[in-house]
């Protein structure tokens, strides 16, 4: 890390603060481990890493918005419609890679237009996508009415979510896969460079000839398409479409990860990688907690208290 | 009519937080809390309901605080602070829900003529010796009491010295900061203002279903939004009264009923009052470029 | 002896190793008209401030009417009598007249209900004995901005300011509005009030103000009365008496006006309606034109309109020969055209970013092989670029906002470098620089010259004019009134141009 400032800082503490989410995420493990034995076992974790897959997905995917200072409140109901879009899909007897396609789209589409409203009408993000969430679920609802829709007899699609590769279940690798690309993307392309310096200094980066407008619809596609990806893999998993899925709480498990992992929610740098950070420590967190028998509403209230203790946190640094 | 009436005082409260900048996602929430509270008080501790009327809004108040604490205190963005909360309060209807620790009170409504008069209607038409000429609907308590909270509400905004603080901590907050102005009480109270609002508006609810349950208010921050920002309540802070929130709850209900008798189905409503949302600030940002243009904004040389 | 209504002594302020403001001594009289004169960074804004309680000096003593004032207190000063209307509207726009007049302080009744009527009497009385109209129920917004300055004089006569500080008062006005204002102020001091008049506009200040204080360099050069002054003594005390041996100094330094002869940019006649108005000039290759004139001449707003950044309403622009009109700075750069924009915290650098990646912001393109970026390149090039531009301390990976001033402008000014514009615009390149990064930052400009670049450098530094600049141009409220080669004109004239005389 870097050694500026001033000397009188403990370097423990120095070293400590970037590295407080490693550490934290160690602690809760041994915690965990020690009054619960069952928590190491390997099915246990293997749970936790196949439970995280869909937060996970949907937090690297909007890791990005959060650096450019917006936020994404829209990412419930989508991963809802793209699931029941796949479902419509594969009920009129589509290729599959059509039915993955379809999903995706609508879920690239709600990210373009919020992206646009955003970058091109200047309108607030938390309302856009406050909207967007009521407009999406209620179109969801809509397409698929209040009824579970099961996916019957579709082994190329169950696959998605319920096959496993050596032991380890699919969304395990589709989450991997989508969290190394992203990675790639923020340090292999300009476009991870852009997108901190918009959050940065978005009139700055105007001034140095980029097309921040563009960059910032392409930052609501990509949490779109995440969204959806997670839809698809969901409905895969439990066989089932439904247009309530993504509930209340899913948008704010997503930021509570990215906001975890040190992104700034005003904006400027942030990683994918840090996300993935504090995707496992939620991750870790619900599951100790639910092998703990620790009640939902308490889980609740625990995971409004970190974030806002992670972000007073945060505000104290700077 | 007690819809609407719910409706309207949310947005009433939410209009203050909007006032003065800021805005709050955990109205419904709070109204879930307070619920619970109310269920609890009548059905497990037998509190007397004159009693359960006054702590239900002192919970509402608190719940509202507590978020203007964040904003003011530790300087969280409103949205954060009150995302934060949502989940909080969700969670905390859940750990203080008397139908999950008592079993068997989930089908036993709240009796208490306190909080079920809140329930009553009134005839309006024969009071005013109309019922000759025209049936006029009984007119319901909950109504009434809207009434009331924007007669008081407006009052405080237009007619008094902490009214004035309002507009004018959301209006220009370093102008207000130096004109000497507590402007962090200021931001706490709006907050504390769209609590007890969210009070009264879960105690009307409980009063006509007669119990509470965990999701009661979900989903009414959007609505709340709506109907305020519909109703004249600028984003931009500073601007809109208790008018706007009411008409826009209003308009937003008519909207809705119209939709509701024309066949058309729930989803579609929330899809519309998603889109009516969206124009509306749109609207409302055209307004803020159109008074930014005006002369007189500062400006370097 | 009449007790002066504010006075300052000895009042300076230090923040490390930086002096805003050397033993200052500043009063005003009642019902005197004070200037309060002096460039950028001369030190104005830390006396204000010092004044109305904002900071705390380090040494130095503020009494109001005789009485020692305590310091960084700014609700006592406002108590005692002092008051000020800054630059950008201190008002609630949304509302009205009589409640931004009463701030935060209505009269009320019972049940803290405002006692409009109350409010209303005692407005309308102080209206009238300052013979002040004013609209009490319209909102604020809607005002024109010299009506927007009156409420501001009308709240702070409703605290009982006895000196009422005016921070650049006239910047958004017409000039009839300004004669108004200038009416308001000499009512105000026949009721005894002192005023600090804050401008850079000589023009006002010889109408309406009494006496004038100037500072540089945080120290207080000069006082006068107005009738003993005039513009260019002001132009000349300003600037200092440096600018005499530097113009010795450089008159030795070879001129090139016009450069190479290649006329890069050509601008013809352009106007932005209300701003700025038939402007014309030609940039060369191989030379520096700068272009002066005082705070509010409107320069700035002029040449973002060369990078696209704003769009001019009438006039043409040619770039190499080819008219061009730039919906956008990416335009721009694609025609060769690099900005150095005034402010670098607002509009240039990326303060949480680092130094490699700030240098690397505008010509991203350059690192590209396909779809990814070319890391490791750009932490070359940014190590290139570090060195050649004597960056301290050159470490590519530390974040901007760490950096000094002075260093922070290289970056800035290496990013565009970098792109080897063909056209290359600096504006206020200096300020906030300290005195070792000026001077690099000087033979910068004087490398791109004899590459072959052409450089225009808005500059309201005479100083850094001379030393320079191939030509001159002198731009006075929105007009571009002459251009001169830098080492056939006197200084004088320019001074007097710059002054708004003939």
């Amino acid at each position: 890390m870097s050694n500026v400032g001033t000397i009188d800082i403990p370097r423990f503490a120095r070293w400590a603060g970037p590295n407080a989410l490693p550490i934290a995420i160690a602690a809760m493990f041994l915690t965990f481990a020690i009054i619960e034995p069952a928590f190491l076992k390997p099915e246990n974790l293997i749970g936790i890493v196949r439970q995280v897959s869909l937060i996970g997905i949907m937090a690297v995917c909007t890791t990005f918005v959060i650096m450019t200072g917006g936020v994404d409140l829209s990412v419930g109901p989508v991963l809802a419609i793209a699931g029941l879009v796949s479902y419509f899909c594969l009920q009129a007897a589509m290729p599959l890679p059509v039915v993955i396609l379809a999903g995706l789209s609508v879920g690239a589409l709600v990210g373009a237009l919020n992206g646009a409203t955003i970058a091109f009408l200047r309108l607030p993000p938390i309302i856009v996508t406050l909207a967007a969430l009521s407009i999406v679920r209620g179109s969801a609802l809509i397409l698929g009415g209040p009824e579970q829709h099961l996916i019957r007899n579709e082994p190329a699609y169950s696959f998605v979510g319920a096959g496993s590769i050596f032991g380890l279940p699919f969304p395990i690798f589709i989450f991997a896969f989508v969290a190394i690309v992203m990675i790639l993307i923020q340090w292999r392309t300009p476009i991870g460079l852009l997108v901190a310096a918009i959050g940065d200094n978005e009139r700055a980066a105007y001034l140095s000839g980029h097309r921040t407008r563009l960059t910032i619809t392409l930052v609501y596609v990509i949490s779109g398409l995440g969204a959806a990806l997670a839809g698809i893999v969901q409905s895969s998993q439990v066989h089932t479409a439904l247009a309530t899925y993504g509930p209340f709480g899913t948008e704010l498990d997503v930021i509570a990860a990215v906001v975890l992992g040190g992104t700034s929610i005003m904006g400027g740098n942030g990683s994918i990688a840090r996300t993935l950070l504090g995707v496992f420590f939620l991750g870790i967190a619900n599951n100790g907690m639910n092998i703990l028998n620790v009640p939902i509403d308490m889980q609740l209230i625990a995971k409004g208290a970190i974030i806002v203790i992670a972000l007073a946190l945060a505000a104290r640094r700077v | 009519m007690s819809g609407f009436s719910f409706v309207a005082i949310l947005a009433m409260g939410q209009a203050f937080p909007i006032l003065v900048r800021g805005i709050d996602l955990s109205i419904g929430a709070i109204v879930g809390v307070v619920g619970m509270v109310v269920f609890d008080l009548a059905l497990i501790f037998h509190v007397p309901g004159y009693l359960i009327l006054p702590l239900a809004l002192l919970a509402g108040i608190l719940a509202g605080t507590l978020n203007g604490v964040l904003v003011v205190f530790l300087r969280l963005q409103p949205f954060i602070a009150t995302l934060a909360t949502l989940a909080a309060y969700r969670g905390l209807t859940y750990s203080i829900s008397g139908r999950q620790l008592v079993p068997g009170l989930t089908t036993t409504p709240i009796r208490d003529p306190w909080i079920v008069g809140i329930e009553s209607y009134f005839d309006i038409g024969s009071w005013l010796g109309l019922s000759n000429l025209v049936t006029l609907p009984w007119v319901p308590l909950s109504f009434f009491i809207m009434l009331a909270m924007f007669a008081a509400l407006q009052v405080v905004l237009l007619a008094t010295r902490f009214g004035r603080d309002i507009y004018a901590v959301g209006g220009n907050y370093e102008a207000a900061r130096l004109a000497g102005i507590n402007t962090r009480f200021v931001v706490v109270s709006a907050y504390a203002i769209a609590g007890l609002c969210a009070a009264v508006a879960a105690l009307i609810m409980v009063a006509r279903f007669t119990t509470a349950t965990e999701a009661l208010g979900t989903g009414q921050e959007l609505t709340s939004i709506a109907a305020a920002v519909l109703g004249g309540v600028s984003l931009s802070g500073g601007i809109g009264s208790m008018f706007g929130p009411v008409i826009g709850a209003f308009l937003l209900g008519a909207v809705l009923l119209g939709l509701t008798l024309q066949g058309v189905p729930q989803f579609t409503q929330q899809i519309i009052t998603g889109a009516i949302l969206l124009a509306a600030i749109g609207y409302d940002r055209l307004l803020l470029r159109r008074r930014q243009l005006s002369p007189g904004v500062a400006g370097a040389g | 002896m009449v007790a002066p209504l504010v006075r300052g002594t000895g009042l300076t302020k230090v923040y490390g190793d930086l002096t805003a403001l050397n033993e200052v001594n500043f009063s005003v009289m009642p019902g005197e008209v004070r200037a309060l004169i002096g460039s950028n960074g001369a030190g104005k804004s830390t006396l204000i401030k010092i004044l109305t309680g904002a900071i705390t000096p380090t040494r130095g003593t503020v009494e109001i009417g005789g009485e020692i004032a305590p310091f960084g207190d700014p609700k006592e000063m406002i108590r005692r009598g002092v008051a000020c209307i800054y630059q950008h509207s201190n008002l609630a726009p949304t509302m009205s007249v009589l409640d931004n007049i009463f701030l935060g302080r209505q009269p009320t009744r019972y049940l803290g209900l405002v006692d409009t009527r109350a409010q209303l009497k005692e407005a309308q009385a102080l209206l009238e004995k300052h013979e002040i109209d004013l609209d009490l129920k319209a909102p604020v917004g809607e005002l024109p901005t010299v009506k927007q300055k009156e409420v501001e004089i009308m709240k702070a006569l409703a605290l009982n300011a006895r000196v009422i500080l005016m921070d650049e008062p006239t910047g958004w006005l017409a000039a009839s509005e300004v004669t108004k204002l200038h009416a308001t102020v000499r009512m105000l001091k026949s009721r005894g009030v002192g005023i600090v008049y804050i401008s850079h506009v000589l023009d006002e200040i010889f109408a309406v103000c009494d006496t004038m204080t100037i500072l540089r360099d945080a120290r207080v050069v000069a006082e006068n009365t107005v009738a003993e002054a005039n513009r260019e003594w002001v132009v000349n005390v300003m600037v200092g008496e440096k600018l005499a041996r530097e113009s010795a100094q450089a008159a030795h330094e070879k001129r090139r006006p016009r450069g190479t002869g290649e006329i890069r940019l050509k601008a013809d006649r352009l106007t932005k309606r209300g701003v700025f108005e038939d402007v014309s000039f030609e940039l060369y290759a191989g030379e520096i034109l700068c272009i002066t004139g005082l705070i509010g001449s409107k320069r700035t707003e002029m040449v973002r309109t060369l990078f696209g950044s704003d769009r001019f309403d009438s006039g043409t622009l040619e770039i190499e020969g080819k008219s061009v009109s730039f919906a956008g700075p990416d335009q721009a750069m694609s025609c060769g055209v690099g900005f150095v924009p005034e402010d670098r915290h607002r509009e240039g650098l990326m303060l949480d970013m680092t130094v490699t990646e700030n240098l690397a912001m505008a010509m991203l393109d350059r690192f590209r092989r396909g779809i990814l970026l070319d890391r490791a390149g750009m932490t070359d090039s940014g190590r290139r670029a570090i060195k050649a531009l004597s960056i301290s301390p050159p470490d590519g990976r530390r974040p901007v906002k760490l950096l000094s001033g002075g260093n922070q402008q290289k970056v800035l000014v290496g990013k565009w470098l970098s792109r080897s514009p063909r056209i290359l615009i600096l504006d206020e390149p200096t300020v906030g620089v300290d005195v070792g990064a000026k001077a690099e930052i000087y033979a910068i400009l004087r490398r791109e010259r004899e590459i072959g670049a052409a450089v225009l450098v808005v500059s309201s530094d005479l100083e850094e004019v001379m030393t320079i600049a191939d030509r001159i141009g002198v731009m006075v409220s929105g007009r571009l009134i002459s251009i001169h080669d830098a080492d056939t004109v006197q200084m004088d004239a320019i001074v007097r141009e710059i002054g708004g005389g003939a």
